[in-house]
């Protein structure tokens, strides 16, 4: 199985182009799509989701026409919306029996079985009799995940799902991510670059409603092997670091700016050579040394 | 201070540049206008009115313009309820009260700002009425002659009174409630809530005693208004600007309070802090956090699923989304609060179960049910408008929405599962209204639950109507796909489906849902109404099937609303399946339609006002000129009526026997026939040729071969039948299944009949007509040569051969001479053996009768079973009617007196010669008791009376006829009332009968006259008679009255032409008066005379042996009014009743005394300790002001 997304552009009623000619071939297995905020992600996530039809482009997954055969993709689909919320006053198990029955899941044994298994594997099986407007966030994160997972989805997207996490349970749930969408197409958006480099084997990086980067993460931070050059500053300096480097980042490290800069060759005094990371390329690529000026914490 | 000042500028600035503000106000102008240029006679077809201008009352009268400021403030709230529940919300809805909460604006200063902000806003916005309506009354396509004066006061007046406080309660309700509980749902409950004050008050205005409670609970006003308008005459109601006084002030200042109140109340209550919420909230600890390694080892398998998609998926899913969406509605706190104020209702409803005269009826399902589902549909409605906007938002508001829309979950399911989800919230309502029912029933004392009948009327016919009514609020909300519009087209429909008629679109296929009526009847269950009702419903379910497709096809789904997506979307989703469904809508709505259509306007002719204004118009014009041609009269009828419960038809055949009474010939008869009848035969005796056929107006002249001479007689045979064709738009019910009336309307009659012109002068002024007058003048001698019955016979002789189906039993006036069963028909054969008036009825009915007699008078009830609660009364009541008569005044005429009960139609009771048609309404099931006034008895005595006061003594065809039928018949029930049950009871009576008065005086439409002159006007000649009668008799004596009565009699019983006049009357009633009383007596007669009483002070000071002086303080006016209710001032010297009482009411002094002008003070002396005193203190005399005649005593303490 394979999703294959073509020229696809969407621009709103208010201007902003959200979807600017993007073509993606994503393969089974987890892939990051990553991306500032308002660069375009949910709205490609909700077009794949069925949820939103682009102004142009084609959508294939496998042999289902994602935009004109709504009905049959959605029987293979997962979706995990960036924000959502529950019916407040219901079980758990019993929401989620609710959702099986809207996955078609009929048989009522195999829905129990489905039901009690996603609880115990999403650890809200000691909680499956509270009503779900008492769960915590990540709970209902975790909730909706078990959700999107109801009958054995072939495309699985996760929008934003980290975000508003603590670390502990970012990195459960990835796991849970990781493992039950082992055979599927896992598209994951986010615009934590760790989400992406501890999991994802594609990534494709977005800004402004185009794609500016599609690679293995690894493949990626191979690139930059020996390009990327940090110094400690003080933060006095960082406009005149900006103005002469293609500054990546900076990180306050303690009491001064670490600066992180992309070049061919070491940049000057003070410099050390680094291991390329990912958050480097997602840097690089959304960064092109012309306007490399902006403040990123 | 200074800040709050500045904080309220800046609210004001925040809504006026909002052009939702304009938008509102825009509308407000628009709507208003558009109103008064609908009463304004400006649109063509329209014939709507209100507050009496269809008769002297200007459209822009003060009185007219608070009447429609009022009512439009109620719709206003909707505004008002938009505008304050933003201003409550807002900063919730856009997330920014963390923001507002942490700056140094104190709570104080937060909550007041905003709230004297919107008021303003909303006083501003209110204000489009006013405008619009001022605009309206300046539009140049009103009819000038509508329009008095425009006065700014006028306009200005309902605003300061009305509306101001009206805006300050709306505000403080939905702003507190959207303030304090943070969401938009409670404020919508606000707004359900005001209208169940509203709801309660209109259903305690009918009261006389508890008035006041209604007047008060109205939170908008209107009942105070009417209250203190109620009396008001129409030259009040064009030039009177009401002051702010009495219960109007009392309501408005008990309403301002409750608003701030309330205000002050959201101000403790309201926490600045970010979440009202989350204080309380538990959450729920992750207890899994520490337990769990980081990373899972193991490979998770899930269990294998398999998918089903398809029909047998839809179905499970439907069931599962409907128990959701069932569940979100009645989960919700609000539904229970909403159940429990509907149950209040209910009860309250409960408590009102129609009463006359103050007397309940016994609790009959049909009635329990009429009373509670009727006054529940709009809880239902507003359930339904409300919860249809919750549902298909329910999950865009939860944020689910993109979770449950990628589902595999087909969206039509989506759709049905709501409407299903609403309808089973409807079937709790009515679950509800069945057992609050059977409760009523059970609590009143009544176990005849007719189990049945709540099936058919609840969950059949109006859950037919409510789940139409579901799928088009549901379709609504979809269509709009905005939530607030969604509601606010819903309340325009609701509101815009009554107002369609009045704009002169008054076929019920264009109102979506409607029906051509229902009206059970013990007697003939759902009569003719069923019928159409099925049709109707087809054809609104092939809208609503229509209605839903279309929902399905633009069922929201994902998070593009606009329209041009889920257009397309739409295209995707037309399968055949829509498509199929689409068609079957079509076909039943064009079907259906089609054969409404058929039957209502080719089967049956439609007419709507104008058209039967212009037909009036046409009919008069054409033949007005025949009104004075000289006619024959009719001296004998004969007859055979055929009657068909069953199919709905009649048959008369029969012949008339006539004589030219005139000293001319006739050369030509005109006949007249109801434009229903289809004419099979018309033969004269003498031959004749029909010159003229006017089958419009069912209007033929016969040339008579040989003119008919002077005291010639002639015959005429006919044979007419009226057969029903399916179904007309207004359905007839005289002939029915079980409980047939007919009357002589089925007969031919002589002569042009003016009964059919237009009446109204404004009306007649539209068309160019001149203004008529009602009835001849009381002095025209020619008009005194008919009856005011029929104008063309003076006593008749009768027989008739009536003939029903056999399991019915069919009665004419007359006595039985054969009976007897042909064809599987009863046929009944009816003679009078005397002349009577010429005017009959025929009833059949599945009747039991009860038997009794008075001397050699055989009396018989005719009743449909399971009514027998009052047979006694009436009986009792013809029994001591006829002894009363034959005592006093003369022997009955006849040897048999019959009542026979009707279905509820109609509700009055007629009396024919010795047959008394009497509805199942207004006696037959009331409940009288121990204290209450028993008006089964009155009506009766007042029926039989007639035998005497109609079918003895009848008045000629001019002004003041009915008093010698009406009010003679009222009061020799009053007299024979007192008689049985005290003059304690007939005080009471009395009350009823002074407000009926004083209110029908304020809603005449042409003038009012004296009762010497009255024009058929039933608030004179019954009401104003009885208090007119009754204080004569008061005055002079019941010996006094019923000897110049008798005299009457003697003198004019089956006399005419020419026919007595009322002059007769007063002549009879002058000759029995003291000289001192005869100008009191002629005045009350001659003209419109109203007291003005007042006890102002009453004082008593001990005496010796425990007496008391009593010196009460008074004012006396007397007035007399003219045609429009202007008053002048006359000279007082009448007998006027002075009482002074003790706590017990009981008459310590009771004198009649001569008061005359110069008199304010009087002292009495007394034998107890007195309590009350006052002047004229039983009412007897007409007073607009009846409660301020007595006050309480002041007992002085040194002696």
């Amino acid at each position: 199985m394979q999703l294959r997304i073509e020229n696809l552009s969407k621009t709103y009623p208010n201007g902003t182009r959200a979807l600017r000619d993007v073509s993606l071939s994503i393969p089974t297995g987890m892939y990051g799509l990553l991306g500032p905020n308002g660069a375009g992600k949910s709205t490609l996530m909700r077009v794949l989701a069925t949820l939103q039809d682009p102004d142009e482009g084609t959508v294939q997954f496998g042999d289902i026409d994602v935009l004109q055969q709504k009905s049959e993709l959605r029987r293979t689909l997962g979706y995990l919306p960036q924000e959502f919320g529950l019916y407040p006053k219901v079980s758990a198990i019993r929401l989620l029996d609710h959702f099986a029955v809207l996955e078609g899941i009929l048989n009522r044994g195999e829905r129990k079985a489905v039901v009690e298994s996603l609880l115990k594997h999403t650890n809200l099986w000691d909680a499956r009799k509270v009503k779900v407007g008492e769960y915590s966030g990540g709970m209902r994160q975790r909730f909706g995940i078990a959700i999107a997972l109801l009958g054995d989805p072939k495309l699985i997207i996760v929008d934003e799902p980290t975000a508003g996490l603590d670390p502990e349970e970012r990195v459960r749930f990835l796991n849970l991510l990781a493992e039950l969408g082992r055979d599927s197409v896992v598209i994951l958006s986010t615009h934590i670059v760790d989400d992406v480099a501890e999991l994802c084997s594609r990534m494709a990086i977005i800004n402004k409603g185009q794609i500016m980067l599609e690679a293995e993460p690894p493949a990626a931070v191979e690139e930059l092997r020996g390009r990327v050059w940090r110094k400690l500053i003080d933060h006095e300096q960082l406009e005149e670091h900006r103005a002469r480097y293609h500054v990546l980042s900076n990180r306050l490290n303690l009491g001064r700016s670490a600066v992180r800069v992309l070049s061919d060759s070491l940049p000057g005094e003070g410099f050390e050579a680094v291991e390329p990371d990912l958050e480097d390329v997602y840097f690089s690529t959304l960064r092109p040394p012309a306007e490399a000026s902006e403040q990123v914490a | 201070m200074q800040r709050t000042l500045a904080l309220t500028a800046f609210e004001l600035r925040y809504y006026l540049r909002r052009i939702s503000t304009w938008a509102y106000f825009a509308v407000l102008v628009a709507v208003s206008f558009l109103m008064m240029s609908v009463f304004g006679g400006a649109v063509t077809g329209a014939t709507a009115s209100i507050g009496g201008t269809d008769g002297t009352v200007f459209v822009n009268s003060p009185f007219v313009l608070m009447t429609l400021i009022s009512i439009f403030s109620i719709f206003g709230t909707l505004v008002v309820a938009a505008v304050s529940g933003n201003a409550g919300y807002r900063d919730f809805g856009e997330k920014m009260h963390p923001l507002v909460f942490t700056t140094t604006t104190s709570k104080t200063e937060f909550i007041v700002s905003r709230f004297v902000g919107i008021t303003i806003v909303n006083a501003v916005v209110l204000s489009g009425i006013g405008a619009g309506l001022w605009l309206g009354s300046l539009s140049p396509f009103v009819r000038p002659e509508l329009f008095g004066p425009n006065r700014l006061v006028a306009y200005l007046q309902p605003y300061l009174l009305i509306v101001i406080p009206n805006v300050l309660f709306a505000s403080a309700i939905f702003f507190s409630m959207a303030l304090l509980t943070r969401k938009r749902l409670p404020h919508y409950l606000g707004g359900a809530g005001m209208l169940l004050g509203y709801l309660i008050a209109g259903s305690l205005g009918g009261d006389l005693e508890r008035k006041w409670i209604g007047v008060l609970v109205d939170p908008f006003g209107g009942s105070a208004f009417g209250l203190v308008t109620e009396y008001w005459t129409p030259i009040e109601k064009n030039t009177q600007i009401l002051g702010l006084e009495g219960w109007l002030l009392w309501n408005r200042l008990l309403w301002v309070a409750v608003a701030v109140a309330i205000v002050a109340v959201a101000a403790t209550r309201l926490r600045f802090s970010q979440s009202a919420g989350e204080g309380r909230k538990r959450r729920v600890a992750d207890e899994s956090e520490a337990s769990v390694p980081l990373v899972v080892a193991t490979r998770i398998e899930l269990p294998p699923t398999e998918r089903t998609f398809g029909w047998r998926a839809d179905m499970a899913q439907l069931r599962a989304l409907t128990t959701q969406g069932f569940r979100e509605v009645i989960l919700s706190p609000y539904f229970f609060a909403i159940l429990m104020a509907s149950a209040l209702f209910l009860v309250m409803s409960a408590m009102q179960l129609e009463t006359i005269f103050g007397t309940r009826t016994w609790p009959m399902a049909w009635k329990v049910i009429e009373v509670l589902g009727g006054s529940y549909g709009l809880f239902v409605v507003i359930l339904l408008t409300l919860y249809s906007g919750e549902l298909v938002w329910r999950e865009r508001d939860l944020k689910l929405d993109q979770i449950v829309d990628s589902t595999p979950t087909r969206s039509w399911v989506a759709f049905a599962s709501k409407l299903i989800a609403l309808c089973a919230v409807v079937l709790i309502l009515l679950v509800v209204v069945t057992f609050a029912g059977l409760l009523t029933q059970s609590v009143l004392g009544f176990f005849r639950f007719e189990l049945g009948l709540y099936m058919q009327k609840l969950f059949g016919m109006q859950l037919i109507d409510y789940v139409l009514l579901a799928i088009f609020s549901l379709a609504v909300h979809t269509v709009v796909n905005h939530k607030y519009t969604g509601h606010f087209l819903l309340i325009l429909f609701y509101v815009g489906i009554d107002l369609l008629p009045l704009m002169g679109i008054e076929h019920s296929l264009w109102r979506y849902g409607s029906d051509l009526g229902q009206s059970y009847s013990d007697m003939n269950q759902h009569g003719w109404f069923l019928d159409p009702f099925m049709w109707f419903k087809a054809y609104w379910a092939g809208f609503a099937i229509l209605l839903a497709v279309l929902s399905n096809l633009l069922w929201p789904r994902g998070v593009d609303g606009r329209i041009r997506g889920r257009l397309s979307e739409a295209k995707l989703r037309a399968r055949t399946a829509s498509l199929a469904l689409g068609c079957v809508g079509g076909f039943l709505a064009v079907g259906a339609g089609g054969y409404v259509f058929y039957n209502t306007n080719v089967l049956n002719e439609f007419t709507t006002s104008v058209q039967a204004e212009r037909a009036a118009v046409a009919y008069e014009t054409t033949y007005k000129q025949y009104e004075d041609l000289p006619q024959p009269r009719i001296t004998a009828v004969s007859l055979e009526v055929d009657l068909y419960p069953r199919e709905g038809d009649v048959s008369a055949r029969g012949t008339y026997r006539f004589i030219n009474r005139t000293e001319v010939p006739i050369p030509a008869i005109h006949v007249l026939i109801d434009d229903g009848a289809e004419v099979r035969d018309l033969t004269f005796a003498g031959g004749a040729e029909m010159t003229h056929e006017d089958l419009a107006y069912a209007y033929r002249i016969f040339e008579l071969t040989q003119p008919l001479q002077p005291g010639q007689e002639s015959t005429l045979t006919f044979d007419l039948f009226y057969g029903q064709n399916g179904f007309a738009h207004s359905l007839q019910n005289q002939v029915v299944e079980n409980g047939t009336f007919v009357n002589s309307g089925v007969l031919p009659s002589f002569g042009y009949a003016p009964g059919g012109e237009l009446s109204l002068d404004r009306t007649r002024e539209k068309y160019g007509l001149e203004p008529k007058a009602r009835m001849a003048d009381l002095d025209d001698e020619v008009a005194r040569n008919d009856n005011y019955i029929s104008r063309d016979a003076d006593w008749v002789d009768f027989e008739v051969v009536l003939s029903t189906s056999a399991d019915q039993i069919a009665l004419a006036p007359g006595y039985i001479q054969r009976e007897w069963e042909e064809d599987g028909r009863r046929y009944y054969h009816y003679a009078m053996d005397a002349p009577i008036l010429n005017f009959f009825s025929f009833l059949s009915a599945r009747y039991e009768v009860v038997r009794d007699s008075w001397n050699d008078v055989a009396i018989e009830v005719y009743y449909h079973p399971g009514h027998e609660f009052n047979l006694d009364r009436m009986v009792d009541g013809v029994k001591k009617l006829l002894e009363y008569f034959s005592r006093e005044f003369s022997p009955y005429q006849h040897r048999q007196m019959r009542i026979l009960e009707f279905p509820r139609y109609a509700s009055f009771a007629q009396s024919f010669p010795n047959t008394v048609p009497y509805s199942e309404s207004i006696g037959f099931i009331a409940r009288v008791g121990e204290d209450d006034i028993d008006y089964p008895f009155y009506v009766t005595a007042h029926e039989v009376a007639h035998q005497w006061w109609a079918h003895q003594v009848i008045g000629g065809n001019l002004q003041g006829s009915t008093v010698l039928s009406e009010t003679l018949a009222q009061y020799s029930a009053l007299m024979l009332m007192e008689q049985e049950f005290g003059a304690d009871k007939i005080r009471r009576f009395l009350a009823f009968e002074l407000d009926n008065y004083l209110q029908g005086r304020s809603f005449e439409t042409k003038k009012e006259v004296p009762l010497l002159r009255v024009e058929n006007q039933p608030y004179i000649h019954y009401r104003k008679g009885s208090l007119i009668m009754y204080a004569i008799r008061d005055a002079i004596g019941e010996d006094a009255v019923n000897r110049a009565l008798a005299n009457l009699l003697d003198e004019w019983a089956f006399q005419g032409p020419p026919y007595p006049t009322s002059r007769a009357l007063l002549e009879a009633l002058l000759a029995e008066t003291p000289d001192d009383l005869k100008a009191w007596v002629s005045d009350l007669f001659e003209h419109i005379v109203i007291y003005d009483n007042r006890a102002t002070a009453a004082t008593a000071r001990p005496i010796e042996d425990g007496r008391y002086e009593v010196t009460l303080t008074f004012e006396s006016r007397k007035l007399l009014a003219g045609e429009q209710g202007e008053e002048t001032e006359a000279i007082l010297d009448d007998p006027i009743d002075i009482g002074v009482f003790d706590a017990d009411e009981n008459p310590l002094y009771f004198e009649k005394l001569r008061i005359d002008s110069s008199m304010t003070e009087i002292t009495v002396v007394v034998d107890g300790l007195p309590a009350r005193a006052g002047i004229d203190p039983y009412n007897k005399l007409i007073d607009r002001f009846p409660d301020d005649n007595d006050t309480r005593v002041e007992i002085a303490t040194q002696p």
